[in-house]
């Protein structure tokens, strides 16, 4: 369980985003006011925050900039109905980490906060990732599967890292482009499928069910096998 | 946008320029017959006058008796100081009894005649030939010198005109030429940024009433109309598009917890996942709609810099290449180091996708796409190869539309927004999107000005 800040002043998507963390078993405190809310997030600890742009007293943007000007680090999901290219830039350009554009699907609302949730708990210094029979050495960028090294390109490694830092969770195809390739449109399903059958191909064994499980009309797991 | 430099060529082909040259050739033409006439009138006159002397003399010479000829010429010739006046008499074989003139050939009895200077002649002589009673010859000439000089400084003075006129005629070819060319130059730069989908930019008006201007304005009116048609009709998509996106986002999450209810009927659970599916493309779609508009909207450049050519092209490679080898198509990226465009990487990136995307969707199993980069004098640019079907010559404009969707696209999966993205974001960067046939197989090239 998470402890979850949500600043949004429209009361319906407040509402959303509590019935929906708080249905992942997350602790989720509300704050309308964009003046409270920064009172609120100075004073008490968060794992996450999902803050909207455009709030009554301090805009989103000023924000994430007082939090991180304050040395607060904790990661920031930002909801906006601004959709532009300009706005999304802006938004992680004040502190934002990740950014979603209203209206949202409420479990890719959830899937973005859990990535958020575990780049926390999961420090970069760590060094080796295991997920079951997986070994991931972060340092050197090799990768074991049952002790035996596994030859992965680039993006292959950076698709497994993401998959095994969220391990056990389900992930978006759109979540895994953002993350992974580090762009914002949509390739199509098939394109970040043939990337997953790619990597199952060199990470699968004979006589053991795929890692990577595929999650129908949602996404992508990575599971201990 | 820089403006292009006037050339020669461009000069020599305006209708001002041609007509200057046309009407300085009707004056020249002018000047040549208008010293012709003068000329001519001034010849004939002073050759009547000479005429009426000779024969004034000839009568005169005719009325004295034979015998008395040869001492009346000598004294004509004394008479005679100005040395103008020529006189001979001849007997019948030809020999000159008197004069001051040898006997000439040429001469036609009682037919003044203009005679050059030489074969016995001092200069050249208008000679009038007469026969006496006797037999003998009479000739009396008369000196044109003055005549002959007048034609030679009527010849000096066309042609000293005609070289002086030349270049004036030219130098004023070019300088009216000039100014209309600019304003042309300044009306069709407009109207390529309006061509390439600019509607907010408008033709040069200069408020003197020309026939430019005129011209201008008509043009500015019918831009201006199909401005405020297509924002009218682009408003009312994106209304569409903005409206429904939160109500549709609503349904999917009442699907979506619907979905996860346990004990779920495993057949509701499936239509609910269809249902879901299907509502993802349409916000897919809605959203790409919005995109489009955005970036049509053209002033959003918070994410311009330099962007690196080579790096950008092995990254679309690299994410394409699983797809095209499942499809067993050859993927080819050139090199090209030290490419750089001005523009938004990750904007470039997703236009390259695109494009990439569609010919893998369009090339044949076993086919080949290549991307390749090169760089002109003035632009750098970014083209994709590939051996599919193509796209005929009147379908090539119609692509670039939103929701157009190829005759060969059958069941080809995609919204048919994915050029229209492509467009898009061409026009924020004021890049040129053409595309041509590869004999076999489709060329899109990215063309970026430097």
């Amino acid at each position: 369980m998470a402890r979850i800040l949500v600043i949004e002043d429209d009361d319906a998507t407040a509402q959303e985003i509590v019935t929906e963390l708080g249905g992942c078993g997350h602790d989720v405190a509300h704050v309308g006011d964009g003046a409270d809310a920064l009172e609120r997030a100075m004073r008490e600890p968060f794992d996450v925050i999902t803050l909207d742009r455009m709030l009554p007293g301090i805009d989103g943007l000023t924000l994430v900039e007082r939090l991180r000007e304050r040395r607060i680090l904790t990661p920031v999901l930002m909801i906006s109905a601004l959709s532009d290219v300009d706005d999304r830039i802006a938004g992680l350009r004040a502190g934002g980490d990740d950014y979603l554009v209203k209206p949202f699907a409420s479990d890719e609302m959830a899937m973005r906060v859990e990535v958020l949730l575990r780049r926390r708990r999961q420090p970069a210094e760590s060094a080796i990732l295991r997920v079951g029979a997986i070994e991931i050495d972060l340092i050197r960028r090799e990768v074991r599967v049952d002790g035996d090294p596994v030859r992965l390109l680039h993006m292959e490694f950076r698709l497994l890292e993401f998959l095994a830092r969220q391990r056990g969770d389900v992930v978006s195809r759109r979540i895994i482009f953002e993350q992974v390739w580090g762009y914002y449109f949509d390739p199509g399903a098939n394109l970040i499928n043939v990337h997953i059958a790619r990597l199952r191909k060199k990470l699968d064994r004979p006589g053991r069910p795929s890692a990577i499980v595929t999650v129908k009309g949602e996404g992508y797991r990575l599971d201990a096998v | 946008m820089p403006s292009d430099p006037l050339r020669l060529r461009d000069i020599r082909n305006t209708s001002t320029f041609r007509l200057t040259l046309l009407l300085g050739l009707v004056f020249a033409a002018g000047v040549v017959a208008l010293l012709g006439l003068i000329y001519g009138l001034s010849a004939r006159e002073l050759n009547a006058r000479s005429d009426r002397i000779l024969r004034l003399e000839a009568a005169r010479l005719l009325s004295v008796p034979v015998a008395a000829l040869p001492d009346t010429i000598r004294a004509e010739i004394v008479r005679s100081e100005s040395g103008l006046n020529y006189f001979a008499l001849v007997s019948r074989d030809g020999e000159r009894i008197a004069g001051n003139i040898r006997p000439v050939a040429g001469a036609i009895l009682d037919r003044p005649r203009d005679l050059p200077a030489g074969a016995g002649l001092p200069g050249p002589v208008r000679l009038l030939a007469v026969r006496a009673s006797s037999g003998e010859t009479v000739l009396i000439g008369r000196d044109i010198s003055p005549v002959v000089d007048l034609r030679r400084r009527v010849f000096e003075i066309l042609v000293a005109s005609g070289l002086g006129i030349a270049p004036m005629i030219l130098i004023a070819g070019i300088a009216l030429s000039i100014p209309p060319l600019r304003r042309v130059r300044d009306l069709r730069r407009a109207s390529r940024e309006i061509a390439a989908g600019d509607l907010d930019a408008r033709m040069p008006i200069l408020g003197r009433g020309d026939e430019l201007d005129l011209f201008a304005g008509t043009v500015n009116a019918m831009v201006e109309e199909v401005g405020r048609v297509v924002a009218q009709v682009k408003s009312v998509t994106d209304a569409i598009a903005h409206d429904l996106r939160t109500p549709l986002t609503r349904v999917r999450s009442q699907l979506y917890r619907a979905r996860q209810l346990p004990g779920i009927d495993p057949a509701l659970a499936a239509r609910v996942e269809a249902a879901t599916g299907d509502l993802d493309a349409v916000l897919e779609r809605f959203a790409a709609l919005l995109r489009i508009s955005e970036l049509e909207a053209g002033s959003r450049r918070a994410g311009f810099g330099t962007v690196l050519l080579d790096p950008l092209i092995a990254g679309v490679c690299d994410l394409y290449e699983p797809l095209a080898e499942e499809r067993a198509i050859a993927l080819m990226a050139g090199s090209l180091p030290g490419a750089v465009v001005h523009g938004d990487e990750k904007l470039l990136f997703e236009a390259i996708s695109n494009l990439v995307d569609n010919a893998i969707k369009f090339a044949p199993a076993g086919g080949r796409i290549e991307i390749a980069l090169s760089r002109a004098a003035r632009e750098t640019c970014i083209t994709i190869r590939d051996d599919g079907p193509g796209i005929p010559v009147d379908q090539r404009a119609a692509v670039l539309r939103r929701f157009h969707r190829g005759s060969d696209a059958g069941d080809t999966p995609g919204s048919g927004l994915g050029l229209s993205v492509v467009a898009a974001i061409m026009h924020l960067h004021q890049f040129a999107l053409e595309f041509d046939d590869a004999g076999p197989g489709l060329v899109a090239r990215i063309r970026c000005p430097a």
